[in-house]
């Protein structure tokens, strides 16, 4: 998505939001409870416990990756001793100010320490300065904004497909037209003067409003059908950015166990849902959540 | 794009196809740049997509009807429109992602004259597209390819021909002694050959003397062998004739039946192929005659450097001929197939569906030279 995010903390969750205070970009918001990543977790904050930093996201990747390796090489060599493994496998996260070497000034990070049974690794990941009161009301108001749903949610196929079919489309044409309906059908269409490309997904899992689809409409092109869903009000329909498209498909990364696309109300913009279930069942993992929502753009624009 | 929308009763065209990936292979083989327009030529017994660059250069993809499961030709005359062959390929390659099967079908014209194509298989997905066409540009050179005289100059290369690859990597190792290099010169001009029965390759240093005059001081090096070697040869060659660059000698001589290129610029370097029983150089040689001719590097080079390596895995062969005045014809095959299973002991699945092959030709002009027109 990009490498700087806002970590945003408060007493219940942890939020990465991308792209939630210039808004012309991406969006992407994941959510955790603080129970699903910390064992325990104190926060207290003068703004109602809530702190929020931007944070280099490949810098945090790669304290993480150290962390992980440690450990993995810790309980390797830990699993030959007898009497079994007394260190507790865990990292202690914290905000501090650090003096950094030559400075005078204080700087934030984001401190991990792990412990081994003669060592401890610290690293300290450099952040922002905590945002100001008012950046942090303004970030929740964002993230309220953010969370209404699309009435309408379609489950997308094969991801992985639809990625490579996006990612050549890509070189075809910028402007990715986006229709969803009710009945279940996704169309997208790249047009421009000299070609237009398109690709209709029916028959699609609905959740939140859907309607039943007309029999009438079986021998119909892709565009027809499409055109007398919006007709219909069965449907609505945006233009993104392809390259916008194609990076929401890219949180397929994520490993999510599947992926619904909606249009917010007035078609403000294309949101893309990602469901994580609880592991070993097909029941939604409420305690993480991860959605993106594309910015529609001007169709005068393009 | 599909059915609903406002077609002619009868287009002249429309054909279905089970390998999109053959064709977007055999395409992009002469897709040279970025930006360039394309000529389709719909007839009865195929397509045929020209190209064409600074009257100097021009490449035909035919796609003969055998290559479709289905062809439906109902035109009178042949219908010819332009298109963007950027685009075209772009366009195809999506459909060629679409899950198992690739199976499309091609319409031609739309209602507002444009070609049309679209998935079939599947009934809950479909992709389509519609492509506008213009009008062709006239072929602003005439590409008549004649004979140069009563028998022919060709010769086809055939996969297991030279991997000059690996003789270069001996060549860099053999440059990399320092010592070695400071005996003959701080910048010495290179000069390699191949010479035999087999391809011998030999090293020749030649140096240069001071004040830019050449001193003609040759010492015979090294002698290295280099065992045939499974690779795509033509190709190779040409890619390597990039170093000296600018425009290189084609020569085909009968005795010893050989086909030398020449290139002499920043250095010189002289690839030769060597015709002789026994050998798996050249499958066919067909030269009575010594025949030299040159061409500009640029345009040799767009005749074998944009063909997927996929292709040049299924290696059928180039032929190239030198016609009347010095134009040089070279073909390459490209299979289209239908995606089989793999199987251990065939070569290739298309081996048995002979007839799918997507036949690709390119002309070059000869640079003009007076001294050149020694075929005559």
């Amino acid at each position: 998505m990009g490498k700087i995010c806002h970590l945003y903390l408060t007493r219940d969750h942890v939020y990465f939001l991308h792209n939630l205070l210039n808004g012309d970009g991406i969006q992407c918001i994941a959510q955790f409870r603080k129970e699903a990543l910390f064992d325990e977790y104190r926060l207290s904050s003068q703004n109602d416990d809530r702190i929020s930093f931007a944070i280099d996201l490949s810098l945090l990747h790669r304290a993480l990756h150290s962390i992980i390796s440690i450990y993995t090489e810790f309980s390797a060599g830990d699993s030959g001793v007898p009497g079994g493994n007394s260190a507790p496998n865990h990292i202690q996260i914290k905000l501090v100010k650090k003096l950094p070497p030559h400075s005078q000034q204080p700087m934030p990070f984001l401190t991990f320490e792990t412990k081994g049974y003669k060592s401890a690794v610290i690293q300290d990941v450099p952040i922002s300065k905590p945002l100001s009161r008012s950046d942090v009301l303004e970030l929740q108001a964002a993230l309220d904004m953010a969370q209404d749903l699309p009435q309408t949610l379609i489950q997308v196929p094969h991801m992985h497909q639809l990625q490579n079919f996006v990612e050549k489309m890509k070189n075809v044409g910028d402007v990715l037209n986006v229709s969803i309906s009710k009945y279940g059908d996704l169309h997208l269409q790249v047009s421009t003067s000299l070609i237009t490309l398109g690709a209709e997904f029916r028959k699609l899992s609905v959740i939140g409003d859907q309607a039943q689809s007309p029999t009438d409409d079986q021998n119909l092109s892709a565009q027809s059908r499409t055109r007398i869903a919006l007709q219909r009000g069965d449907a609505m329909t945006v233009q993104v950015s392809v390259k916008h498209f194609f990076k929401s498909l890219q949180c397929h990364a994520a490993k999510p166990d599947c992926a619904f696309y909606g249009i917010t109300q007035q078609g403000a913009c294309l949101t893309v849902v990602f469901q994580f279930f609880i592991p070993g069942t097909h029941q939604t993992d409420k305690a993480i959540s991860l959605h993106c929502r594309l910015p529609v753009l001007d169709p005068g624009a393009s | 794009m599909s059915s609903s929308a406002v077609e002619p009763e009868s287009p002249d065209l429309v054909c279905q196809l089970d390998n999109v990936q053959g064709v977007v292979d055999a395409l992009t083989s002469v897709r040279w740049k970025r930006q360039q327009d394309a000529v389709l030529e719909l007839s009865e017994h195929g397509i045929v997509l020209i190209v064409e660059e600074t009257a100097c250069l021009q490449a035909k993809v035919y796609l003969q009807r055998e290559l479709f499961v289905r062809y439906e030709y109902s035109a009178e005359g042949r219908p010819r429109f332009g298109v963007s062959l950027g685009l075209f390929v772009d366009c195809l390659n999506t459909f060629s992602v679409q899950g198992h099967s690739s199976a499309i079908e091609l319409r031609y014209p739309g209602p507002d004259m444009q070609l049309l194509l679209k998935s079939v298989e599947s009934s809950d997905s479909c992709t389509y597209a519609e492509i506008r066409t213009r009008i062709p540009d006239t072929i602003s050179w005439d590409y008549n390819f004649e004979p140069a005289g009563s028998s022919p100059l060709s010769f086809t290369v055939k996969k297991q021909l030279l991997g000059f690859r690996t003789v270069v990597s001996y060549f860099d190792k053999f440059v990399s002694d320092p010592g070695h290099l400071q005996k003959l010169s701080t910048n010495p001009r290179v000069v390699l050959r191949s010479s035999g029965f087999l391809p011998i390759f030999s090293l020749k240093f030649v140096q240069k003397g001071g004040k830019g005059k050449e001193r003609g001081f040759e010492e015979e090096e090294s002698c290295i062998r280099c065992l045939p070697l499974e690779s795509a040869a033509l190709k190779e060659a040409i890619d390597d004739l990039e170093w000296p660059g600018s425009s290189i000698h084609l020569i085909l001589q009968p005795t010893p039946p050989s086909v030398t290129f020449r290139g002499e610029g920043h250095g010189d370097l002289q690839i030769d192929f060597m015709c002789q029983a026994n050998t798996d150089l050249l499958v066919a040689f067909h030269c009575d005659r010594e025949v030299s001719h040159r061409y500009k590097y640029k345009f040799l080079r767009a005749t074998t450097s944009n063909i997927p390596s996929s292709v040049i895995r299924d290696n059928r062969g180039s032929k190239l001929t030198i016609g009347r005045g010095g134009m040089l014809k070279v073909q390459h095959l490209v299979s289209v197939a239908k995606p089989a299973i793999p199987h251990p002991h065939v070569d290739s699945a298309s081996y048995q569906q002979p007839s799918r092959i997507a036949y690709i030709e390119f002309f070059v002009k000869p640079e003009v030279d007076e001294d050149d027109a020694n075929d005559t």
